[in-house]
């Protein structure tokens, strides 16, 4: 169970959050080949801005093999993202709604609220549907936290006032509670095996 | 078993057959068709192209919605099939690989059908019919 990355994309189509946890190594990016699995990268408004001319640049040309930067990820994923949800809209109707996507390496899920924000989730592909754990994230963190915040702006224009110290918290902690508890199963065939002995042995005497 | 619809695409995104089965999906026009196969097939790219781990297996797989469930199975060739069934239909891969035996069979074999075009052949689709019975 791996949380791969998490994305919100406002109603004008703009990316005003990211957040990577399991970071793909993208060689070119120093900072990012230096981040382990615990350590996630954010980008914040101001980091965004300052970096994402130089990192637009640095993206390799070659087709398969090179690896995208983090602002150009949200892009395709937005892009994704919505042709999907417009492909299921023209299919069943415009009250039918995209959940998810599942490939051979990961899983995308996908919830959006009535304000047409959308929230984006990447795990690996035996998660199951996360759309409850997204609404959760939109109702007791996004609306809690960036919403309600009065020094918040009403639009977030390059995400700002969105990667609130808070959110940021609660966010970790919510995808750390995420990962599953270990199994009982195993305990309980155990049970089930030592009944099974003890009713032999029963039969034995 | 409920089989909503089935779409195959060659493998430049060109929609090269449809049929619906059962009620449950809108019924586009034609010209729709094309532009979903299309743009279906951009998505299936970029949904490898944004893995988040190194090797990326493919592109999109299933796709579910609060009404339908999609298979997307691509052949080594390139050519796509799409299954749309019901969201709780169990074993879809087992229909998929029926009807590519059936695409096998009677479209490929066809002497008179042409690589990459519009299927048109009355085998195929009296198969492919009698295979997904429609629902009763």
């Amino acid at each position: 169970m791996t949380i791969y990355s998490f994305y919100i994309f406002d109603r004008h189509c703009e990316c005003i959050y990211v957040k990577q946890w399991h970071q793909r190594d993208r060689s070119f990016r120093p900072t990012s080949s230096a981040s382990t699995v615990d350590s996630p990268v954010t980008l914040s408004s101001d980091q965004r801005s300052s970096t994402s001319s130089k990192l637009q640049n640095d993206v390799h040309p070659t087709g398969r093999g090179g690896r995208l930067s983090v602002q150009d990820d949200a892009k395709l994923v937005f892009g994704v993202v919505f042709s999907l949800r417009n492909m299921v809209r023209k299919l069943s109707g415009p009250d039918d709604s995209f959940i998810s996507y599942r490939t051979g390496s990961y899983k995308l899920h996908y919830y959006e609220t009535a304000t047409n924000l959308k929230f984006v989730l990447l795990t690996d592909v035996k998660m199951n549907n996360l759309k409850v754990v997204l609404h959760q994230i939109y109702v007791n963190l996004y609306v809690e936290f960036v919403t309600k915040n009065p020094l918040s702006p009403i639009e977030h224009p390059g995400g700002e006032g969105v990667a609130v110290e808070l959110f940021e918290m609660g966010l970790d902690s919510f995808i750390v509670n995420l990962r599953p508890h270990p199994p009982l199963r195993r305990i309980q065939t155990n049970l089930v095996l030592n009944r099974e002995q003890y009713r032999i042995d029963i039969k034995v005497s | 078993m409920v089989i909503l619809s089935i779409l195959i695409l060659n493998k430049a995104g060109g929609l090269i057959f449809q049929r619906d089965f059962n009620e449950g999906l809108k019924k586009l026009s034609s010209n729709d068709y094309l532009v979903l196969a299309g743009t279906f097939h951009g998505v299936h790219a970029i949904t490898s192209r944004i893995s988040p781990v190194r090797d990326s297996g493919g592109g999109l797989e299933v796709l579910e919605s609060d009404r339908f469930r999609m298979q997307c199975f691509q052949t080594l060739t390139g050519t796509k099939f799409l299954i749309f069934a019901e969201p709780n239909q169990p074993n879809i891969d087992v229909v998929v690989k029926r009807v590519y035996e059936l695409y096998a069979d009677y479209v490929m074999k066809n002497p008179f059908y042409q690589i990459e075009m519009p299927i048109r052949c009355e085998a195929f689709e009296r198969n492919l019919v009698a295979y997904i019975k429609p629902k009763q």
